[in-house]
């Protein structure tokens, strides 16, 4: 069959159609603050091996790390019957951390699968040590529930006794089965929708356009990759850890005609802090940055990614193995190796690459009672300062890089839990200086009605964001618990505390980083 | 007065005033240049060219507020906030606008940080006061405000819409000391929770809401006693100095009345009062489409220039495909048609003012779809140049490796894909089924495409109005005179339903706000209540109405109702979970029984093909079918005829391809049905 360019385009629309739709299913019929307030998801399609035909534009970190869970998926079974849908977490098997539970369904014509449909949603608590299920943790299996691939529903039938065991491991069990019956209904629309386009259509023409938009971006991909700079560029930054010191990530950058390679050779090995990732995460950071640099719009897919190669060692924080601690990996470190992959970049790019972003997601979790005695489990991210580009200022509280989820309205939080927000607001003059200024950081007060216990995974708390070209760096993070009498104690950057009624809890997030000296730029 | 109550319409748009006259002797059209600078300076010379009887009232469509927002000329606004609250407006919802780009700009807020000043006060999320409001801060702002000489104020504190206490003591407190600065209250406009969706709203409205009481004042001056009307977005009029104190209402006008103009021909052609429509209204760089399952869809969820404004209006998606879209193939080879447009300067390539990039225009005319000399109704100035048009695709078609009509079809195939993604977005995606649905396609070149997107969908029967090019002058007309007002009422079903009481209340009160802004003679209003419900836990709403009075009978069908408008819009529904409501909404509507006139006169049921002119059109690429050409004008009640056919009027074209039938029906609206082969 000969592709048509025309026809090309028509199905672009239709591929991402199929995952936009199931996104905005899944964010207006889920329960948790999390998924309908801060859309904390991703949606794709695959095709039968397991190549991603579309994702619609969520959630960055998940960009390398949803083709693993398909590819975890197709591993694992090989019985795919009608009506199946398999959930994983495991972030040795697929998963990325164990908040993000993650589902996969075959899409059948007639008798052949030929299409797979994920989700990936963040749910508030999946047990373990702490509430929110982000905590200080030295192993994987304090996290929470191991989940590696299983079958949630077989032929369409609920596994009941899979779903009550999960539900007995969780702080809030009402809460989880209601954002997982939102997963599973944003399945059943992809795969309605998915079946409409192969009977209208044909498979054969469905599934060949499938494979001819992902030579597309590959083509297109490669002929940007083509027109950039041969070279050899390092950088080096530093992960800020909960003992206060810091461990080095490296990365080497290669660029050649076509092809682009990352390798961390010479970052530290695994931590038994939180701050590790497993290697589709580190994938995930790459492949942001290559993403950023296109000039052309461009359909997302496997297609993209095939000029790109990304390796590390293994056993180092960027590529853990079981039963390294990855809870924080996902959320910070990713960041911190977008900085770096940007710092290599820089000198290759000078007039595209911008200064460092807050670097940081600031999670918090929350977690105690509510009035009438029932347990929750709450976790937000605040946004912070951007950091300038070469032509523009950076932005002002706001998701950078590998995030990009939204605030919970401080009217529907204070309805629902027992804290309230006493400030909220950005800091003046927190981006770095320079030509172009780097965004500014947020401040969020928190006082707590009731008692609580409150974790929180930041970084850029001791290592400003950076600028570059002369710019100056952004205002570092700061964590404060002031208590009711008055007293200020300055927190570290991670951190599990328990709080008291009448306790506030001050979080300054960091500002951007500036971009080019300017003698003449607003004094900050 | 004669049977028929004369009226005039007056739309403003980029280009055009349209202006609809209705009287006894039967409707006029007619379109003068819009003077931007004034907008009332073309109506009121088209009032005088056309000696439109003195009395004859005007409904009025204007794009000055949406300009003024849009354009950022709105007033100098101030915005008082909670204390530590005063940057909700600037943070919005903390997400970036672009995922995947290094270098990003968001719009400034419309209220700059020197404007935005906060008070010592707090109510607490049950709508206790827990820290009364601090006398000694308003003082300081006052001086503030003076000095700053702010010409609008947007009051915003936090759980307001619980209790209004604190918004009500500033806005007395601000009276005594500035008493004619116009004061924005969140409680007044919107009482509804969300911070920040809230004070966007109220800022927009403050920020427009001068330029619009002085635009209408002018405006009324010069109409010297006549009375004047404003479409609002939720598609019904007001008078226009109730209008002027919730400007904001206005915004999201434009595309409001060509939806109700769809809405009251297709009941009057289909003698129904619930028609299933999908509306398809293709202008120059955009295109608005909206499904009406028997009714005019309304929602409150919508952002205009990235800020949200929560006001009800009429339910439209749009998307970046007109006919000045341009086309160009990309660097994978792709060939991409918008959402860039050629915009009214150059515009198409054929109109000759110095475009080379082809659109969807110059494709239609080199495939025959449209005559370049009858544009516009034939004036010499405006036709179009179809070699020009060749010229620029051919350019194209090289790049394609195809032939010229292969790459035209092209364009219009993958313009046509853009909008069946909207309309698949509002009706499969939606929980609707289209091929349940009459198209109603209008805008410049709607007809146009009409049929093949219909084909795409599914969709087997089209009715094209018969002033497709001026239907939103012509919904001006039909709109119904209404008023609307909201309260958030956070409750648990179960609890309205065993003491119906508190609802009650609000009723009244809200009863009270909508029958004030009507004329006093208004005890003939219809009242309409909704409530937006949710599963507990949820964070989205649903619409359902409520039948008056509010009664434990009628809460429990809105619950049915909200359990069945789950499964249909999100395909599932979970009965043992609780209901929960959000918010009521009330809206009282005096109905305009609006008919246009009916042709009496018969023509010949067969029309003689043979009779007509032919012309050369590409449905295609490969040949070019021999086809009609007819006029609008000519076209009497009752022919019948069978495409391929092209009907040219002085606002639009329509283009019916083969296997498509046409009927003609007494108000002269165009029937096409797919043949069944």
């Amino acid at each position: 069959m000969n592709m048509d360019p025309i026809v090309l385009e028509i199905y672009r629309h239709r591929f991402i159609g199929v995952a936009e739709e199931m996104g905005v299913t899944l964010r207006r019929t889920a329960h948790s603050p999390n998924i309908k307030e801060r859309a904390d998801y991703s949606c794709a399609v695959f095709d039968a091996h397991g190549n991603m035909v579309a994702q619609a534009a969520h959630i960055p970190v998940h960009l390398g790390a949803m083709p693993a869970s398909c590819a975890a998926a197709l591993r694992t079974f090989s019985d795919w019957k009608p009506g199946d849908i398999v959930i994983l977490n495991d972030p040795f098997d697929g998963g990325n951390h164990l908040p993000d539970l993650t589902m996969i369904s075959p899409v059948f014509a007639h008798d052949d699968l030929v299409f797979f449909i994920a989700s990936r949603a963040h749910h508030a608590d999946v047990g373990g040590m702490s509430p929110g299920s982000l905590p200080l943790s030295s192993e994987l299996f304090q996290e929470g529930l191991i989940i590696p691939p299983i079958k949630l529903c077989d032929a369409g039938h609920l596994n009941e006794s899979v779903l009550s065991m999960l539900l007995a491991n969780v702080r809030t069990p009402m809460e989880r089965k209601g954002d997982l019956s939102a997963q599973q209904a944003s399945h059943a629309v992809g795969q309605r929708r998915l079946e409409s386009l192969i009977h209208e259509f044909g498979r054969e023409e469905v599934c060949t356009y499938a494979s001819s938009l992902m030579d597309y971006s590959e083509r297109i991909m490669r002929a940007t990759i083509e027109s950039w700079p041969n070279g050899v560029y390092r950088y080096e930054d530093q992960i800020e850890l909960p003992d206060n010191k810091s461990a080095p990530i490296h990365v080497t950058v290669k660029i050649e005609d076509s092809n682009i390679y990352f390798d961390f050779t010479g970052t530290q090995g695994t931590l038994d802090a939180p701050l590790n990732t497993v290697m589709a995460v580190t994938t995930s950071a790459c492949y942001y940055v290559i993403l950023c640099l296109m000039e052309d719009e461009i359909p997302i897919n496997a297609g993209c990614f095939r000029p790109v190669r990304v390796q590390s060692p293994p056993d180092t924080l960027v590529n853990a193995s079981r039963p390294a601690p990855v809870a924080g990996g996902n959320v910070e470190t990713s960041q911190r190796i977008t900085d770096i992959v940007l710092g290599a970049l820089s000198k290759a790019f000078p007039d595209k690459i911008p200064a460092a972003s807050q670097g940081t997601m600031n999670n918090l979790t929350i977690g105690g009672n509510s009035a009438d005695g029932s347990p929750y489990a709450y976790y937000e991210t605040l946004g912070g300062g951007m950091g300038a580009a070469p032509d523009a200022h950076g932005l002002s509280g706001v998701h950078v890089h590998m995030s990009n989820t939204r605030n919970t309205p401080v009217e529907a939080l204070e309805m629902q839990y027992p804290f309230q927000i006493n400030e909220y607001g950005l800091i003046r003059g927190s981006g770095g200086g320079g030509r172009f200024q780097g965004g500014e950081g947020i401040v969020r007060e928190y006082r707590f009605l009731a008692e609580a216990v409150v974790t929180m995974l930041s970084e850029r708390r001791h290592h400003a964001p950076w600028g570059l070209y002369g710019g100056g760096s952004g205002r570092k993070g700061k964590n404060l618990r002031i208590s009711a009498d008055g007293q200020r104690t300055l927190l570290s950057g991670h951190f599990t505390r328990r709080f008291y009624p009448g306790d506030i809890l001050r979080i300054e997030t960091p500002g951007g980083g500036g971009h080019s000296s300017d003698k003449n730029s607003r004094s900050t | 007065m004669s049977a028929i109550r004369s009226c005039i319409g007056v739309d403003v748009g980029g280009t055009f005033t349209d202006f609809v006259v209705l009287e006894s002797s039967g409707l006029k059209i007619y379109k003068l240049q819009t003077t931007p600078e004034n907008q009332s300076q073309a109506i009121l010379s088209g009032l005088k060219i056309f000696s439109v009887h003195p009395e004859t009232p005007i409904m009025h469509g204007t794009t000055i507020a949406t300009n003024a927002l849009l354009e950022r000329q709105g007033a100098k606004t101030a915005l008082i906030t909670t204390r530590g609250f005063a940057d909700v407006l600037e943070i919005g919802r903390q997400d970036r606008p672009h995922l995947y780009a290094f270098s990003q700009t968001k719009k400034p807020p419309l209220v700059s940080r020197s404007l935005r000043f906060e008070v010592s006060e707090r109510i607490n999320s049950k709508g206790k006061i827990q820290k009364e409001l601090d006398p000694s801060s308003l003082s300081e702002l006052m001086s503030s405000l003076k000095e700053k000489r702010v010409e609008s104020i947007a009051i915003v504190l936090l759980f307001s819409f619980l209790n209004d206490t604190h918004e009500r003591q500033i806005e007395t407190f601000i009276k005594t000391e500035l008493c004619d600065i116009p004061m924005t209250l969140s409680t007044d406009l919107l009482p509804e929770y969300r911070e920040y969706e809230r004070t966007s709203t109220t800022v927009i409205n403050a920020y427009v809401r001068p330029s619009v009481q002085h635009y209408l004042r002018h405006l009324e001056g010069g109409l010297k006693g006549r009375s004047l009307y404003v479409m609002q977005s939720n598609g019904g009029t007001l008078k226009a100095d109730q209008a002027a104190s919730e400007a904001a209402r206005l915004v999201l006008s434009g595309p409001a009345g060509g939806v109700t103009a769809a809405f009251v021909t297709a009941k009057q052609a289909f003698s129904t009062d619930t028609p299933h429509i999908i509306t398809l209204d293709m202008g120059g760089t955009s295109t608005d489409v909206a499904l009406c399952p028997g009714r005019i869809p309304q929602t409150t969820e919508t952002v205009i220039g990235d800020m949200p404004l929560r006001l009800p209006s009429t339910e439209i998606h749009t998307v970046g495909a007109g006919g000045g879209s341009l086309a160009q193939v990309d660097r994978g080879g792709l060939l991409r048609v918008g959402p860039q447009s050629a915009g009214a300067d150059p515009g198409p390539v054929c109109y000759g003012n110095g475009g080379s990039i082809p659109t969807v225009t110059d494709a239609n005319l080199v495939l025959g779809r449209m005559v370049g000399a009858e544009f516009l109704g034939g004036q010499t100035s405006m036709a179009l140049d179809e070699g020009l048009s060749r010229q620029a695709i051919a350019h194209l078609a090289e790049s394609l490796h195809c032939s010229v009509e292969e790459a035209a079809t092209g364009i219009l195939r993958v313009a046509n894909a853009t909008m069946e993604r909207a309309l698949r977005r509002i009706s499969v995606e939606s929980g609707y089924d289209p091929r349940k649905y009459v198209l109603v396609p209008f805008g410049g070149a709607g007809p146009l495409h009409a049929c093949e997107i219909a084909d795409s969908l599914g969709i087997t029967k089209i009715l094209v109005p018969r002033y497709p090019g001026v239907l939103s002058a012509m919904g001006l007309l039909m709109a119904d005179l209404v008023s609307d007002a909201s309260k958030a009422l956070l409750s648990m079903m179960d609890a309205l339903i065993s003491d119906p009481s508190p609802l009650g209340a609000i009723i009244e009160q809200l009863k009270a706000i909508v029958q004030s802004q009507l004329p006093s003679d208004s005890d003939k209003a219809e009242l309409e209540c909704h409530l937006d419900l949710r599963y507990q836990g949820q964070s989205y709403e649903l619409t359902v109405p409520l039948d008056l009075p509010a009664h434990p009978t009628s809460l429990k069908s809105a619950c049915e109702a909200f359990h069945r408008a789950h499964h249909q819009r999100y395909g599932h529904s979970e009965r043992e979970l609780p209901v929960e409501s959000v918010a009521v909404r009330l809206l009282a509507r005096i109905p305009k029984s609006f008919t246009s006139p009916k042709t009496e006169e018969l023509g010949n049921p067969s029309m003689k093909m043979s009779d007509y002119p032919r012309v050369n059109v590409y449905f295609s690429a490969d040949q070019p079918h021999s086809t009609p050409l007819m006029y609008r004008d000519h076209l009497i009640p009752g022919c019948r005829f069978e495409g391929p056919a092209l009907v040219i009027q002085y606002d639009s074209t329509v283009l019916i391809p083969p296997h498509w039938e046409v009927s003609i029906d007494q108000w002269m609206n165009l029937h096409v049905a797919l043949l069944l082969s």
